[in-house]
């Protein structure tokens, strides 16, 4: 669905910051993109709805080359959700706002107020319906943003280091919308430095590091390398560090606080 | 009288009449190390704002009962005179530098106290040194990273020499290896200055082991207050749907299955430890 | 943006002009802008060049001042054209258009050389109410903040399918109104914050703060004095021959 092959991006200024990138993501996807400040991470999302185009290799998103179509077109089939939530919000109404790209992408008006309607009450909005946008909490923001972009129903959603600012009960319900997201094929890519969230998601993980890609693969494999993390100067999640220095090591890391409770329990009745 | 201290104050901003801050009553010696955590709105940054004058000076708004700090009436003192006891340093590195240049920036509020120019280059050096950036003496703002930057805003209120150094979300925006650099940096300053430290913090696993008491707070009230091992492992703390270390709920977890370790630990390597021993009832 | 960037936004070079008193700059540059006014002969605009020219490149910012100068061509076309419909001689309105590039040239060459911070201290060594000095650093200091972060509004926009180039004229101003008022917002916000730093810092305590360096002329500064007033003199007297 997307894919970038051999993609490299060099700045105007002259400093590459995307090297020889290859990568696939199908349709319902959980990836989460990890890295060091700098690694890469938000030019990498950044290729995928056309907003950079790259200097070298092709990315392609259902089969339309980045190259060649409009950042509009692609942003029908990938949104992305930017960090900062002041930078997006300027409309009257929180209704405003989510009709705001609707209406950028051309849909019809009998459609406009269906996803309207739908992203209202997905995430909890009626009320804020005539509300300006700007005098909502931090986190109301936040999805407010998300709301905006999830409103055209885009195959594959990014969000870029969605809990920077955000309080734990945030956080879970961040966690809540994701998992609901999946649930209906989408595809979700997190680009984040916040390993805790990272791993209580267990998604498909990415390890980038000085514009290229490290590693690829699942949760387990991946924080449980600790040379690879080293070298890509990400740390390991509090769960994974206390499996390995456990005695006797489980099997497989522990994914949540009951799996360890579940572990250390069972071994002290022995 | 304690270095800080909070007596039945409550406080609404302008226009609203629901209370940020209900009745707080609060003591801080000198020497501490404070954690100030809770759920967003439940009135911490409003805290901290009473502590240096910036509410209700700034922020004007009804208020009832006394902040002192170091014997000075908050509400009555000028800033200024405050700003001599309080730092504060806020949560965005890049509203806080306003000069060209990083010493001129940590001269700043030197220079508005009038300071005599010899005192100044002396503070200024010491201030760069403390917090290991002489080298970044004449670099300008868009030349540093993030973490420089706080430290910039950190070495400018320490330059003022004040017993109490407040910071609200200081790492929020940061990565968490600059995070925790600057974590590490409060702490060897508290040491070696004994300088007190108030600290507003959602990633309470960076902090915690280093921080003397934990303050939670929600509607404006303080809920729990104690030493962090203490607190964090209560299950009112869980409630309160702050960011308790992961370690720590496993702990709490074991103990409701009732195996009660004789430590709270905070992070993995104490918990493994603990459970080697087996040391429990 | 980048193109921008650079030929507005003051970089760290060294140039043994660079490094004199940022008084001594102003009162150059304020030389060559009062010749560029008396300048009325070809002779007289190549020499003015000529002198442009060469402390640009003694102060290594030939390139950046040509990007500026370039800019100002467009006007100076204009210019050139508006006295030749007003039946001026074809030499004449040649030396007008000059003289606005060499103006130009003048007052960006001092700001290319000077830093922000340099004309901070100048500011206050006019004696500048301290309340707008403050106000003028704080503008420079943030333009180049703000700059970007109209670019990630931008990119924010873009990716809920905004184009700024489709539409009619009117059309296409509405469309900045996505970009300006998160703009609007974050500076406000920005000032709020800002403020908050300030009164935390003492600002306003008094009305003359101290200074942690003061200029003072060095011996090159005087020689450069001496020189270029030497020359100014000599080149007043025969301008107006």
């Amino acid at each position: 669905m997307i894919k970038f092959e051999s993609v490299s991006f060099t700045h105007l200024g002259g400093t590459t910051v995307l090297s020889d990138v290859s990568l696939e993501i199908a349709p319902g996807e959980l990836l989460a993109i990890v890295g060091a400040n700098g690694a890469g991470k938000t030019t990498l999302a950044k290729h995928t709805n056309g907003l950079l185009k790259p200097t070298r290799g092709i990315v392609t998103v259902f089969d339309l080359d980045t190259r060649k179509a409009s950042v509009a077109e692609l942003s029908r089939h990938v949104g992305i959700v930017f960090q900062n939530a002041d930078h997006q919000l300027f409309s009257e109404t929180v209704e405003d706002e989510i009709v705001f790209g609707l209406r950028n992408l051309g849909f019809d008006d009998d459609v406009v107020k269906k996803r309207l309607e739908w992203a209202l009450s997905f995430f909890e909005l009626n009320r804020y319906r005539n509300v300006a946008p700007l005098l909502l909490s931090g986190g109301e923001k936040k999805r407010l943003c998300i709301a905006c972009v999830l409103a055209w129903d885009p195959e594959a959603i990014i969000l870029d280091e969605p809990t920077v600012g955000q309080d734990y009960a945030q956080k879970e319900k961040l966690e809540q919308m994701i998992r609901m997201l999946l649930t209906r094929g989408r595809s979700v890519i997190v680009v984040s430095h916040d390993i805790e969230f990272v791993w209580s998601l267990q998604p498909r993980v990415i390890v980038m590091a000085g514009g290229r890609i490290l590693a690829d693969g699942l949760a387990d494999q991946i924080f449980t390398n600790t040379d690879l993390l080293e070298k890509a100067n990400v740390r390991r999640p509090h769960l994974v560090e206390l499996s390995e220095l456990i005695d006797p090591k489980p099997e497989k890391p522990f994914h949540t606080v009951h799996d360890a409770l579940h572990w250390i329990v069972h071994q002290l009745r022995r | 009288m304690s270095l800080i201290e909070f007596i039945d104050y409550s406080f609404s901003y302008i226009g609203s009449d629901k209370p940020v801050l209900d009745q707080i009553n609060l003591k801080i010696e000198s020497g501490e190390v404070v954690i100030l955590a809770g759920p967003t709105g439940c009135g911490k940054s409003t805290l901290l704002r009473s502590i240096n004058g910036l509410i209700p000076q700034m922020y004007p708004g009804k208020r009832s009962g006394s902040v002192f700090i170091d014997g000075l009436d908050v509400t009555t003192t000028p800033m200024s005179k405050i700003a001599e006891k309080v730092g504060f340093v806020f949560q965005n590195p890049e509203n806080q530098i306003f000069m060209f240049s990083v010493e001129r920036d940590i001269a700043f509020a030197l220079e508005n106290l009038a300071m005599p120019r010899k005192e100044i280059r002396e503070r200024v050096s010491w201030a760069m040194d403390l917090l290991h950036i002489t080298d970044l003496a004449e670099k300008a703002p868009h030349e540093l990273s993030d973490g420089q930057k706080q430290r910039v805003a950190i070495a400018g209120v320490l330059a003022m020499k004040p017993s109490v150094l407040v910071m609200d979300e200081p790492t929020s925006l940061l990565d968490p290896k600059t995070a925790s650099a600057l974590v590490t940096t409060v702490k060897h300053l508290h040491d070696s200055l004994d300088i007190t430290v108030i600290i507003v913090e959602h990633r309470l696993e960076i902090l915690a082991s280093l921080a003397t008491r934990i303050l939670i707070m929600e509607g404006g009230e303080i809920m729990l207050d104690g030493p962090p091992r203490e607190v964090l492992s209560k299950r009112e703390a869980q409630v309160a749907g702050i960011g308790i270390p992961v370690i720590t709920r496993v702990y709490t977890l074991l103990k409701e299955s009732g195996l009660t370790l004789p430590v709270v630990p905070l992070a993995p390597r104490e918990l493994a430890e603990l459970l080697s021993v087996r040391s429990f009832d | 943006m980048y193109w921008i960037s650079t030929g507005l936004i003051f970089r760290r070079v060294t140039s043994p002009f660079h490094e004199l008193d940022p008084r001594v700059k102003l009162l150059v540059s304020i030389e060559l802008f009062s010749l560029a006014i008396m300048a009325d002969t070809v002779v007289e605009v190549s020499l003015l060049f000529a002198s442009i020219l060469s402390l640009a490149v003694l102060s290594r910012i030939l390139r950046r001042l040509g990007r500026t100068v370039a800019f100002s061509a467009v006007f100076a076309g204009i210019i050139f054209v508006l006295n030749v419909i007003a039946s001026r001689p074809l030499i004449e309105s040649v030396v007008l258009a000059s003289r606005f590039i060499a103006i130009v040239a003048a007052t960006s060459g001092f700001f290319l050389t000077t830093s922000p911070d340099e004309l901070e201290y100048v500011m206050r060594w006019f004696r500048l109410p301290r309340d707008i000095v403050f106000a003028f650093v704080t503008a420079v200091r943030f333009v180049p903040v703000m700059m970007m972060d109209a670019l990630q509004i931008m990119d924010a926009q873009k990716s809920r399918g905004l184009e700024l180039e489709k539409g009619n004229i009117f059309a296409r101003i509405r469309k900045f109104v996505p970009i300006l008022v998160p703009l609007v917002v974050s500076a406000v916000v920005r000032s709020g914050e800002l403020a908050e730093a300030m009164e935390s810092r003492a600002y306003g305590v008094t009305n003359k703060p101290t200074s942690l360096f003061e200029l003072s002329l060095r011996s090159r500064d005087i020689f450069v004095i001496a020189l270029s007033l030497l020359l100014f003199i000599l080149s007043v007297l025969y301008f107006s021959a």
